[in-house]
């Protein structure tokens, strides 16, 4: 894809959060960055800054944690939505999570510096800058409450409903990881919602 | 009481006095008994309150159990966040713990404040942007942390609260069975214990 279709890609993702017209877009592009990424490369290191916000066009970024149990996934972000290691960005400290992408990918993106002096001489910024956290800040608290509401099966199912894809675009050991569930129950799960 | 709400935002950014006044005009205070429900399930959130003294809690339902997701006391905002942000009903309801006193900002009057004074839109943006990483930083604490570990974590930097919420209001907001948290609960005196005699 060229870079004029990436853009229209941004544009139209950016207009789900304001109403956006094309001159005020055109006026946020100089402060962006396409950036492009091989899959299973590791944008963004345990321990590392994060001075990005990505928004991804094309491909998939798992956001996971290490833990003494091993990785869990927090995050798969398709195309459309917003990935980022987010206190690490806002905080401008050390990263405790890692960004890696699972299938090439390309995303579009604001570094910190940018993102400031966009907010600075951008009069429309604010208000997509709130609006880009708002919609972070009840996608979190939905999945949160999901996942403290709803029982294993409920949840699997669910997922795959909405996301039928992931299956074929995930290995199911993450999946499983970032539903929360045991890898065995995993596999139990999709031959019984198969069978149907 | 306003010194309160001074420092809170200070964190942010520094509002001149004229801005401060003006946010001011727009807040009401309101007082309540304990037990009082502010928002219930259903209900669209009007409004955004700064806890001036007392404390409050926002929960939901799974079946007939109420699972808490958020205790705020004196200088911190409550509300049914998602509710406030999206104009949907509820999924939550917030309810006051100890007799309490807030600041309340209804969100039309917010909007209208944006419009005369933009850095009040950035403080907006600002503090929304740390619900958001609070509720990052949670998660990531249960994730990354066992019961146990949270359990202590917890308590180390909310010695306070343990003092004055419930139990079984904890033991639902840190997700740890009853059962448990009552085991736990000895860890923490032993612990006290150790200190006070280390210190000897």
């Amino acid at each position: 894809m060229e870079t004029r279709a990436y853009l229209d890609h941004t544009y139209a993702y950016l207009k789900r959060f304001m109403e956006l017209s094309r001159s005020d877009f055109d006026m946020l592009v100089p402060f962006l960055e396409l950036r492009t990424f091989d899959k299973k490369t590791i944008m963004v290191q345990q321990g590392e800054v994060d001075n990005y916000l990505n928004i991804v066009l094309k491909g998939l970024v798992r956001k996971y944690v290490r833990t003494q149990k091993g990785e869990v996934t927090i995050q798969l972000a398709t195309e459309g939505h917003v990935v980022q290691s987010e206190i690490s960005f806002h905080k401008r400290i050390p990263s405790d999570v890692i960004l890696e992408t699972l299938e090439n990918t390309v995303v579009a993106s604001i570094h910190y510096e940018n993102m400031q002096q966009a907010l600075q001489t951008l009069p429309f910024a604010e208000a997509l800058g709130r609006s880009i956290v708002v919609h972070m800040f009840i996608k979190r608290d939905l999945s949160y409450m999901d996942q403290l509401k709803m029982t294993t099966r409920e949840r699997f199912l669910r997922y795959l409903t909405n996301h039928p894809h992931m299956l074929q675009r995930v290995p199911q050991k993450i999946l499983a990881s970032y539903l929360n569930i045991k890898p065995e129950t995993f596999s139990r799960l999709k031959h019984l919602a198969m069978k149907k | 009481m306003v010194a309160l709400l001074r420092k809170y935002l200070s964190q942010f950014l520094v509002l001149s006095d004229e801005e401060l006044e003006a946010l001011m005009n727009e807040i009401e205070v309101r007082s309540y008994d304990k037990k009082v429900r502010l928002t219930d399930i259903g209900d669209v959130e009007e409004n955004l309150h700064f806890i001036v003294k007392g404390l409050a809690r926002k929960y939901f339902y799974k079946g007939k159990e109420e699972v808490i997701t958020q205790i705020a006391k004196e200088g911190e905002l409550i509300c049914s966040s998602v509710s406030f942000f999206s104009g949907n009903p509820s999924g939550y309801i917030v309810e006051t713990i100890e007799p309490t006193t807030v600041y309340t900002l209804q969100k039309e009057r917010l909007e209208h404040l944006y419009r005369q004074f933009p850095k009040l839109e950035k403080l907006s943006r600002l503090i929304i942007t740390e619900l958001f990483l609070q509720k990052e930083y949670w998660e990531l604490e249960r994730i990354r942390y066992n019961t146990k570990e949270r359990f202590l974590r917890f308590m180390s930097e909310n010695p306070d609260l343990f003092q004055r919420v419930p139990q079984k209001y904890l033991a639902s907001y840190l997700n740890i069975k009853p059962e448990t948290f009552s085991r736990l609960k000895h860890l923490l005196r032993n612990k006290r214990g150790s200190e006070k005699s280390s210190t000897r």
